[in-house]
């Protein structure tokens, strides 16, 4: 397998990871509160996207803005058990508060679909392309295609629309959009809702190569939060680079040495990054001396 | 004592202490004589993460971790070399914290976010080892065959006495905890964890709070996860993994961040709750998530915050005594006698200073003088550099460029906490004190690092603590100055505006400075407030002190200050008498533009 | 400015213990007095100990599964109680759990988990409470520390990776093998005993990797280095998911050596994401292969099961079904206190469902492995070899 082919299957991996990151990191610029239960909702998408394809089985494209719609109103249910009702208090009563959602969630999938792996439907279609010497499943190129389309149409709501700039103005400050007229909890359920239906859509893409089970959040949840942290609190470039980055060390790197070694080189590096540049690859760096 | 017992909520929690000691002692099976065991060690590593994430304020994620290490020392100690308790238990403490001390230095530097990352990726790193390192690990397998506890020949093997053997090292953890915050040392956490520029201008030295807080934790930790192995029998990579993370933070929250009695707590119920529900197959962890949540969210300052305030919604807030005080002594202060001329050297100098933000320039060459005694007013219109010149003269900024020199030392480059100490205070723009505590409390936090003594003279001190009484003596002092001595005892969240910020005037004039550094203090007051406060301010530079006021308020500085400077776009463009510098053209084309036709600011002195 | 004097209201924080109030009591003495009620109604009390929730809550409820059907059915018209345990795929979890199950009534048995980091917890326990234990754990060092209270109705893993090694380099007469397992404590301890059989076998692989983590996705990288190993046949042990992930994968880089797996991939959950083509050229070793329904005796077992629990049964059922069923067989013919079922299932002969089972005089019972094959038409596998006794031990 050449260095290229592996960089491609990293970068295809890496575009789902993003995604997560995506979302994540929408939730933590609108409300400073680290949604630990981010990728037990990835894997709610995937079984979304299971359930779905049992009862109607057509390919996932066709059911994803479905996925993203049920996604949306779980995370504006999160929202409502997790985040409303302690939002006056310390970030780290929410960064609980999700952890424990978190674990209702997966207890809840292991209720109703087993305890077992499920595989989702493929995107499109499953099987393999060759574009010159280069193998990239149809799976894939369509993750890839997906997750550039929502990171662009993400920037467009962002930068250019008004919903974008409501959400950015009471991301920023509070107070002063709610000063404005904008009304923030509106806002921040919908930060929920959309970052949750990014999670979503990631699980639906991933489930079919990658499956779905019960315990599968965790890694996700720790994955995302490395991710914002090495792009930059806040980043939403930074968090799509610092997804690349994981998937590039777990497949790149990881084809040159062991796994655990590259895992192990990944979290050094990680440790690395804060020693020389403590705010993250995009983040602002804080004068700080004491 | 009948007092001592009815105050807060302590004769319930002792009457429930009591009745599950006499529970373990006459009914309990050996399966509940486990469960309390259990209770006791997550008790133990629940106190130690207090230190670092209730009294320092920081989300470290790596106390799982230490709690494994603990376990694995004493695990391949015991299992491998056959070496007793008496080694291996100490071994199982140290070993967490040297690793504390060695990632303590550069990851407690980091922001919130980050440092917490940095934790969880310390823990990460050892999660890997412990699996990959099968050779002195045992691998994902562990290490198995851990023997019970023999101390000098006299086993530790049944039941009972495990649980009596751990709930003891926990009494010792609860004693050595409440040393550690009782007292000033405890009042500066508190303060730091609110703000810790405001801390620092007091001259607590932060960082070293926060990695004492920090190897405590980790001391703890190991000696919780040692216990843990000597139980249990078995040592595994579960024992550092996150989900044990979870398990403490949850445990840490529903319980009380920063209370001796909410560690016992939160540990007691998640342990019962999990227990309780073991038997709902399936659903055993939504009960036990559902459950958690919704105590999160009902008692989200813990149980033991939510057991105090059913106290008071019961039977009432118990009234607080004023302290013992004799008349107050000030703390060291100029004396009285050498007010008569002011000494021609500065005590401070500000020396050509340049900062800049990235491309915004705030200080351009800034170089001003304060002589003793003086009063000077700082006034420039917004954005000029005034509150970023005072950081850099209290160490809060590094200036890029220039010297700033007090007493005759270079500090420059000196941290804020030792500027402080040599004498040099200041006040902010936003008030930072401590809600719960009392106003008496919050000034006199000031003496904690001054006199205050460290992490060791705390544990050292039992009975009275003569410097607390001696800090509130002070504080009663300082108090008094400002005129807010009839507070004294009422928590600063219930105060208005204008006697939180004497509280603040008095908290940074009871480090007994040479000069004081005010932010916009007259910002908020009403006009009766600011005459006083000016009439407070005059007094002290009457005594000798020298002050510098920041302000946009030119008449409240009318009447106090000796010498006005005038800021803009972060150079000096005007200094002298006020009534020259109010009439100097330049300034007044700072504050109202070019060509702005007014022939002089008229400012009436009050009345 | 003087004040009366007064003493200062002292630290709120007291360094004395404090503890929950009357719950735990109350709660407790309930407990008990309901598990007294439920013994009067049933003979036996047989408790059922394992990983319900947590990464192995896949083979924990098939053991479940198996356990229970057996409990349904006790011979010699005996009634059980089984109330069934969660131990959450923790050890601290799991030896509370066990705890928990014998403290509340007296126990016979109970039937275990087949995780082995929470099998060694639990064996102090039961150890303590002087109670068998009825498993079917592959941990070797189980029945290897003198315990006598641990009885294992699957193959160990010792032995049934000698089946694994022996197939591999005898029948298959593979000579480059890949070696490659997961990092949970199954995986790696397969590992290390496999290394061992090819070393005696006289053949060392040319490629080893034991550090695949069980959440890894893409599986590329280790692929790419099997490839350029140049293997002729890949040897797998982990759990279900990577296995499943490398096996298929591996497929569809167009790389068709033959893969030869542990157990886990035999289990109906995880043969439900393949194609059936995806599965030519798989084998695995296997205590037992339900699903092929081999003799008419394991058909009947297995439709029977279908019918209980809608799933198709695995051999992790099975052989936890014909230890709960031996043991209580036992119980039905006289041994009615825990240390005479301890002695008889150390003594007797059980002719279960799967295989005769005998302990070894060590408390493993089991000594029969399949080998099975799959040939890409269907996903029920052939069984195409058998290893039994003297077979499963290596010198």
């Amino acid at each position: 397998m050449t260095f290229l082919q592996l960089v491609i299957n990293g970068v295809a991996l890496g575009a789902a990871y993003a995604l997560v990151a995506l979302g994540f990191v929408f939730i933590v610029n609108a409300t400073s509160a680290v949604n630990f239960a981010h990728g037990d909702l990835v894997m709610a998408g995937g079984y979304v996207a299971v359930g779905l394809g049992a009862l109607a089985p057509l390919p996932i494209l066709v059911l994803l803005p479905v996925v993203a719609a049920i996604m949306f109103a779980v995370g504006i249910a999160v929202a409502l058990v997790a985040y409303f009702p302690l939002a006056n208090r310390p970030p780290s009563t929410v960064f609980i508060s999700t952890l424990l959602c978190g674990i209702v969630l997966q207890n809840l999938f292991l209720v109703l679909f087993g305890p077992q792996a499920r595989a989702a439907p493929p995107l499109i279609k499953s099987g393999i392309v060759h574009l010159g010497g280069i193998e990239i499943s149809i799976q894939a190129l369509g993750t890839l295609g997906v997750a550039a389309a929502l990171i662009a149409l993400q920037y467009v709501v962002f930068m250019r629309t008004q919903i974008g700039r409501r959400l950015r103005a009471t991301a920023q400050d509070r107070q002063m959009a709610q000063a404005v007229g904008i009304r923030t909890s509106a806002v921040i359920a919908a930060t929920f809702g959309f970052g949750t239906a990014l999670a979503g859509v990631a699980g639906a893409l991933l489930a079919n190569q990658f499956f779905v089970y019960p315990t599968g959040g965790i890694s996700l949840s720790v994955y995302a939060y490395i991710a914002v942290v090495i792009g930059g609190w806040g980043s939403i470039a930074g968090a799509v680079i610092g997804a690349l980055m994981i998937s590039i060390f777990q497949v790149v790197v990881s084809a040159y040495v062991s796994y655990a070694v590259a895992t192990g080189l990944l979290y050094v590096s990680l440790l690395l990054i804060f020693f020389f540049r403590p705010q993250g690859i995009f983040g602002e760096l804080v004068q700080r001396r004491v | 004592m009948a007092s001592w017992l009815l105050a807060g909520i302590r004769l319930p929690l002792l009457l429930g202490a009591a009745a599950l000691i006499g529970y373990a002692v006459f009914f309990a099976s050996p399966y509940d004589l486990r469960v309390l065991t259990l209770c006791g060690i997550y008790a133990l590593l629940v106190l130690g993460f207090q230190f670092i994430f209730g009294h320092a304020g920081a989300v470290s994620l790596s106390q799982a971790t230490f709690f494994g290490i603990g376990g694995y020392v004493t695990g391949i100690l015991a299992t491998r070399y056959g070496l007793p308790f008496l080694v291996t238990f100490p071994s199982s403490i140290a070993g967490p914290a040297l690793l504390a001390v060695i990632v303590g230095v550069p990851v407690l530097k980091l922001e919130e976010h980050y440092f917490s990352l940095a934790t969880l990726g310390i823990g990460l790193v050892v999660l890997l080892l412990a699996i990959q390192w099968s050779d002195v690990t045992g691998g994902t397998n562990g290490l198995a065959g851990i023997p019970a506890i023999e101390i000098a020949g006299f086993a530790v093997a049944d039941r009972r006495s495990v649980l009596w053997f751990v709930w003891g090292v926990v009494a010792l953890a609860c004693l050595l905890a409440h040393q550690v915050t009782r007292g000033l040392h405890g009042r500066a956490y508190h303060l730091m964890r609110e703000n810790r520029e405001a801390a620092a201008s007091l001259g607590l030295n932060v960082a070293e709070l926060r990695f004492s807080a920090f190897v405590l934790s980790a001391a703890y930790g190991g000696a919780a996860g040692a216990l843990m192995a000597h139980v249990i029998h078995v040592v595994s990579p579960e024992n550092l993994d996150l989900t044990l993370m979870v398990t403490c933070l949850t445990m840490t929250v529903i319980g009380g961040r920063t209370r001796i009695a909410g560690a016992i707590l939160g540990a007691t119920l998640i342990v019962y709750l999990r227990e309780w529900f073991r038997v709902l197959e399936n659903y055993y962890m939504i009960a036990y998530g559902t459950v958690a949540l919704a105590v999160l969210i009902a008692a989200p300052y813990g149980l033991v915050g939510a057991l105090e305030r059913l106290r008071v919604f019961l039977f009432g807030r118990s009234t607080a005594k004023p302290p013992v005080m004799t008349t107050g002594a000030l703390p060291a202060a100029p004396r009285q006698s050498s007010v008569a001329a002011p000494t021609p050297e500065p005590l401070l100098a500000v020396d050509d200073v340049a900062l800049a933000f990235g491309g915004v320039t705030a200080l351009d060459g800034v170089s001003l003088a304060c002589r003793q005694g003086e009063i000077v007013g700082l006034i420039g219109p917004n954005g000029s550099g005034k509150t970023t010149l005072l950081n850099v003269m209290s160490g809060l900024y590094s200036c890029q460029a220039g010297r700033v020199t007090f007493l005759a030392h270079d500090i420059t480059a000196a941290p804020a906490y030792a500027i402080a100490r040599l004498g040099l205070a200041r006040t902010f723009q936003h008030i930072h004190l401590v809600d719960e505590l009392s106003v008496l409390d919050n000034i006199a936090v000031a003496r904690a690092g001054i006199d205050g003594g460290g992490l060791l003279r705390a544990i050292g001190t039992f009975g009275r603590d003569h410097r607390l009484d001696a800090a509130r003596r002070i504080a009663w002092a300082a108090a008094d100055r400002l005129g807010i001595a009839a507070f004294a005892m009422e928590p600063c969240g219930s105060l208005p505006y204008g006697t939180r910020r004497r509280v603040e005037v008095a908290r940074a004039f009871a480090t007994g400075p040479r000069v004081i550094l005010l932010d916009e203090p007259a910002a908020g007051l009403n006009e009766q407030e600011q005459i006083d406060l000016a009439e407070r301010i005059r007094s002290f530079g009457a005594d000798g002190m020298t002050v510098l006021v920041v302000e946009h308020n030119l008449v409240f500085l009318a009447a106090l200050a000796q010498r006005l400077i005038c800021l803009d776009r972060g150079k000096v463009i005007a200094s002298g008498l006020p009534e020259a510098v109010r009439r100097e053209p330049a300034v007044i084309e700072a504050y109202l533009g070019l060509d702005a036709d007014v022939p002089e600011l008229a400012l009436t002195e009050p009345s | 400015m003087s004040i009366a004097t007064r003493t200062l209201p002292s630290a709120i924080n007291s360094h004395s213990r404090r503890r929950r109030a009357f719950a735990p009591l109350l709660v407790g003495l309930g407990l008990a007095g309901l598990a007294n009620g439920a013994a009067n109604a049933a003979d036996i009390y047989l408790p059922i100990v394992m990983p319900i929730t947590g990464f192995l809550s896949v083979e924990g409820g098939s053991q479940r599964n198996g356990a229970v059907m057996a409990l349904e059915s006790a011979p010699g018209g005996l009634k059980a109680d089984y109330p069934i345990f969660d131990t959450g795929t923790s050890a601290t979890g799991a030896a509370t759990a066990l705890d928990k199950a014998l403290s509340s009534q007296k126990a016979v048995a109970a039937a275990v988990t087949i995780f082995g980091t929470e099998m060694v917890a639990m064996m102090p326990v039961a150890a303590e409470y002087k109670v068998p234990l009825l498993t079917i754990s592959g941990l070797a060092k189980i029945t290897e520390s003198g315990n006598p209270y641990i009885f294992r109705f699957l193959p160990n893993d010792r032995e049934i990776k000698v089946a694994h090694a022996r197939y591999v380099v005898e029948v298959m007469k593979k000579t480059k093998i890949a070696l490659i397992s997961d990092t949970t404590a199954y995986g790696q301890g397969g590992f290390a005993l496999l290394q061992e059989d090819f070393a005696k076998l006289g053949t060392k692989p040319v490629f080893e990797d034991n550090s695949i983590a069980p959440d890894t996705k893409d599986m590329s990288p280790l692929l790419a280095k099997v490839k350029a190993s140049g293997a002729d046949v890949i040897v797998l042990h982990s759990v279900a998911t990577p296995m499943t992930l490398i096996t298929k994968q591996i497929r569809s880089t167009g790389l068709n050596i033959p893969i030869v797996n542990s157990s886990s991939i035999v289990e109906p959950t995880a043969t439900a994401l393949f194609e059936p083509a995806e599965l030519a050229g798989v084998c695995a070793e296997t205590p037992s292969a339900p699903e092929a329904r081999p003799t008419p005796g394991i058909k009947t077992w297995a439709d029977a099961y279908l019918k209980r629990f809608g799933l198709e049964p695995d051999g992790l059922a099975l052989g936890q079904y014909d230890g709960v069923m031996m043991a209580l067989t036992l119980v039905a013919k006289g041994a009615k206190t825990p240390e005479d079922l301890r002695a008889a299932l150390q003594k007797e002969t059980y002719q279960g469902v799967a295989m005769t089972y005998k302990s070894n005089g060590h408390g493993d019972l089991a000594h029969d492995a399949d080998i099975v094959c799959w040939d890409g038409t269907s996903r029920i596998p052939k069984i195409v070899a058998h290893y039994a006794g003297d077979q499963l031990v290596l010198k």
